[in-house]
């Protein structure tokens, strides 16, 4: 059975790249389009991994990660933040918050999927 | 004897005003022009990007359907054993070009994010040249201490506008090409 990822952007066009280049390395892609969207989705079905944008309207990336790591079933999975911020101040938030990773964009999918490989097979 | 209307100093405070009217007007108006232009920019490309990433996903597509149609004609002709070998490494080719490209066309996530960001400032110069505009508070008969008074106000109200600003509006995109980013496991 395929592992399934929450890719969570506000961006459209990043969303489908990023589903683009997960399904076609084997993973299941459930997309979100802001930190609201993706903790009710994440709360519908258990995910294997997640990975989001930072800046998004609503909740951002860091309190979506702060509210999954609340979240029981959620304090093992990894999350990876994938975000055009590339400050060490924001990826130390980032860290205290819970990410597993930091990722800058725009990302190269045989890089993002050796990553996600990584994490979880 | 001179008409209180014209004393220089009511000329003065009348061509101040007028002149703060005129810029808080036009300004007003040519910044509403460019936003409009950004939004619209933002739009074509958001859909142009959608047009663009839809496409090569099938091309992608397409090449594996024609990749599966090879391999079993292949599959039936053992003296093309060479070919298949070309053929696997055409394949790597593709979707090395196909990965390059989706690293290209995230170029809207970062410039959606920049006009955003352009819009937030001009939205705080419609403030700063709406703020400009003192027609009404300075009654035409008033003197220069109205005009220096009202010309105060207008001073504290920019320069509100402007921290205000400052506190919203941080740059999120710093990239400078359209290299693939830094990845860093925790």
């Amino acid at each position: 059975m395929s592992k399934t990822i929450l890719a969570v952007d506000d961006s459209g066009s990043l969303r489908q790249m990023l589903s683009f280049s997960l399904k076609a390395a084997g993973y299941g892609v459930i997309e979100a389009v802001d930190g609201q969207d993706a903790l009710s989705k994440a709360k519908q079905q258990q995910v294997d991994l997640v990975l989001t944008d930072q800046n998004m309207p609503g909740m951002d990336g860091l309190s979506l990660i702060k509210a999954l790591r609340g979240m029981k079933n959620y304090q093992k999975v990894p999350i990876l933040m994938l975000t055009t911020e590339s400050g060490d101040d924001m990826k130390a938030r980032g860290r205290a918050a819970g990410a597993n990773g930091w990722l800058v964009k725009p990302f190269d999918p045989a890089r993002l999927t050796e990553v996600v490989k990584k994490l979880i097979g | 004897m001179r008409s209180e209307d014209t004393s220089p100093s009511k000329a003065l405070s009348m061509r101040v005003m007028r002149l703060l009217s005129l810029a808080s007007e036009h300004g007003d108006q040519h910044l509403a022009e460019v936003e409009r232009d950004l939004v619209q920019m933002d739009v074509l490309l958001d859909e142009a990007i959608k047009k663009l990433c839809t496409s090569f996903m099938e091309i992608h597509r397409v090449a594996e359907l024609q990749q599966e149609i090879l391999n079993s004609v292949l599959a039936d002709c053992p003296t093309a054993s060479g070919q298949a070998a070309r053929f696997v490494a055409l394949r790597g080719e593709l979707d090395q070009h196909i990965g390059t490209a989706v690293t290209g066309l995230q170029f809207q996530d970062m410039t959606s994010q920049l006009i955003g960001r352009m819009a937030l400032h001009l939205a705080g110069m419609r403030d700063v040249f709406g703020a400009l505009d003192v027609n009404g508070s300075v009654p035409p008969e008033s003197g220069t201490e109205a005009l220096l008074a009202a010309l105060g106000s207008v001073s504290d109200r920019v320069a509100q506008r402007f921290s205000e600003l400052e506190g919203v509006v941080r740059s999120t995109v710093n990239q400078r090409h359209m290299e693939s980013g830094d990845i860093e496991l925790f």
